[in-house]
């Protein structure tokens, strides 16, 4: 920016209002550039060379791009295991946003009243919160292993051999594992944003509904629940959008995507055809894919988020 | 409904909505307690306590099971450790050569925050505050950057930071995770930033700061709160990433925290009381710093985690 002076004669006074909006305006873009910067190189411009790079056959490091076209997009469509890998994220997402919710729901409601060791309670079951999915990730292997694990343990202690399982190599249950490890790690959050949900209900709602004879299920469908769609709506737009797209890291550390592609999600099939398969183009012909079928929910979530960022607080 | 008939005529009707909501009467009452009302606190108390125990439980046995040694771990799958044995931790610190992915994960932590605090500070400052040409304009140009997951564009990423020479560098996973970072900040700042009365500022400026004086002196001290969400935030976040740091960085001297971890594992993934150490160590300085300051992780991440 060009520093100006300003004599503060009578003469320049005029000229001195319209430098200053000139000035605000420059001030304005130069606070504002860095972030302007950051967004266009390292998220927009990525996405435009993404949907570029698609067109062409690339291993992603040589010099050597064939431009092929639409070919990148009819080899996706005609990859089974991609679309399978698609249907896995859909069914991580889905079934981690309805357990978690309906998980946190009941029990925000249950502690929505003075006991004792409810601070406790939040603050315990905040802590998986905080860690990385790696860790959870290795340390949920271990519980799974089908020979020295936490959980078979437990079934055999109390019985129930019968229930004992390879938790994460049977392909028929292995992706449910990991969602269940997803839902430990993120429930104490989503209870922690309805609890302060149901406590901005105002009791007099309660109350006066009672006074008129309403049940307790009465009173939760008709009252409480409204009250609290905008939590919710939030609280379940953040689960679908976190399992959409973070859930590479379970994946990868728990399965791999293994046994035999059954965890396998998008990303992971899409970080496997970058690496392994050395064919860059197709990669990224499967994230243009996969960015279409997230913005949905992308443009769902900036909504929500400008037009009531009071919840979010 | 039928709780409410049931209760003794005599009491008020404070404490009957009390009762049917079951809020501890402030002032307790014979005949308050009602079976019905112990037998729900009885429920409420025991799945309280079954899932404080599915929480933490595992967590413990994790620690725990850094002590154990080799045969211990599979003889005695639940017990406690027959001694203190630091060995393990000892030995996993330098086997996995955790003090330098400590170092790296301070490094680009640290890094980012320095990043991500003052740009979005002046952008959210300047949108919410500064009446300029374009500055809706740019508003929305960043917010959209929100509807971009940066799972979706990894890739991209990736070859966009080949170009720019910064594979392998802690600058290039720094600059990465200061993008990822920006959108919901600048978001979040602008919010706070516009809570701010205009009159503050202006008051400034007639006192003779200009825009960029008073956002340091007056406005910037105002928004500790918004910077602390921030921290939060980002610092979880980026100290617990892995996607993008595995992509990047392919040499063992940059490895960050996660992603020496799951090296470990693979290098190391027999040696299960050793590899437990190493989680506990990884562990342990996040737990305490989260159980030393409680309120500021739940409600900076409750804040802000919007983008996952």
């Amino acid at each position: 920016m060009t520093t100006q002076t300003f004599p503060s004669t009578p003469q320049v006074r005029k000229r001195r209002v319209m430098t200053l909006t000139r000035q605000r305006t420059m001030t304005g873009w130069l606070m504002a550039l860095p972030a302007v910067v950051f967004a266009s190189v390292f998220i927009f411009y990525p996405l435009a060379r993404g949907a570029w790079v698609s067109l062409f056959r690339w291993d992603g490091l040589s010099a050597d791009m064939t431009w092929v076209g639409l070919r990148n997009y009819v080899n996706v469509f005609n990859d089974p295991i991609y679309w399978d890998a698609i249907g896995h994220t859909f069914q991580y997402a889905i079934g981690v946003t309805v357990i978690k919710n309906v998980l946190a729901l009941v029990l925000a409601v249950l502690l929505n009243r003075k006991l004792r060791g409810r601070g406790f309670f939040r603050v315990a079951t905040f802590i998986p919160v905080i860690m990385s999915f790696v860790v959870v990730g290795i340390l949920w292997s271990w519980i799974f292993n089908p020979t020295f694990g936490l959980l078979n343990g437990l079934l055999n202690a109390v019985g129930l051999e019968s229930w004992i399982h390879g938790w994460l190599s049977d392909p028929s249950i292995a992706l449910w594992s990991v969602i269940s490890v997803d839902v430990w790690k993120w429930t104490g959050f989503h209870i922690v944003i309805i609890l302060a949900g149901l406590q901005s209900i105002p009791e007099e709602l309660d109350e006066a509904a009672a006074l008129d004879g309403a049940g307790r299920f009465r009173i939760f469908w008709n009252i409480t629940l409204p009250m609290l769609r905008p939590v919710l709506t939030f609280s379940i737009l953040m689960s679908l959008v976190g399992a959409f797209v973070s859930n590479y890291d379970l994946v990868k550390v728990m399965t791999g995507g293994g046994p035999s592609h059954s965890t396998e999600v998008a990303l992971t099939w899409i970080v496997n055809t970058t690496f392994s398969g050395l064919n860059v183009g197709k990669a990224n012909a499967m994230s243009m894919i996969l960015f279409l079928l997230v913005i949905a929910i992308g443009a769902l979530q900036l909504r929500v988020m400008t037009r009531r960022n009071d919840i979010s607080r | 409904m039928s709780t409410y008939e049931a209760l003794p005529l005599s009491v008020d009707r404070e404490t009957a909505s009390e009762i049917i909501h079951d809020r501890p009467p402030r002032r307790r009452k014979v005949g308050v307690l009602t079976p019905a009302y112990v037998a729900s606190r009885a429920v409420t108390y025991v799945i309280m306590a079954v899932t404080i125990l599915l929480t933490v439980y595992p967590l413990i046995w994790m620690v725990l099971g850094g002590f154990k040694s080799g045969s211990e771990f599979y003889a005695n799958i639940w017990g406690l450790p027959s001694s203190l044995d630091f060995s393990n931790f000892v030995y996993s610190w330098n086997a996995g050569n955790l003090g330098q992915k400590f170092i790296n994960s301070i490094v680009v932590t640290l890094g980012t925050m320095a990043l991500v605090l003052p740009i979005t500070s002046m952008a959210g400052y300047a949108l919410a505050k500064i009446r300029f040409r374009g500055r809706r304009a740019i508003y929305v140009f960043i917010l959209l950057g929100i509807m971009v997951p940066f799972g979706v564009i990894a890739i991209p990423v990736f070859t966009v930071i080949v170009d720019l020479g910064l594979l392998n560098t802690l600058v290039g996973l720094v600059l990465v995770y200061t993008a990822n970072a920006i959108p919901l900040g600048v978001f979040l700042m602008y919010s706070f930033f516009e809570s701010i009365p205009d009159e503050l500022e202006e008051a400034a400026q007639v006192d003779g700061c200009s825009p960029f004086g008073a956002f340091f002196r007056i406005i910037l001290p105002l928004a500790r709160p918004g910077l602390a969400t921030q921290v939060i935030l980002t610092g979880t976040s980026v100290w617990n990433e892995y996607f993008m740091a595995s992509l990047l960085i392919h040499q063992d001297s940059l490895q960050t925290l996660p992603l020496g971890l799951v090296i470990f594992t693979s290098r190391f993934g027999t040696n299960y009381p050793q590899l437990f150490a190493a989680l506990t160590i990884v562990t342990l300085p996040m737990i305490i710093l989260y159980l030393s300051a409680q309120k500021q992780f739940i409600s900076g991440l409750a804040a802000g985690a919007v983008k996952g």
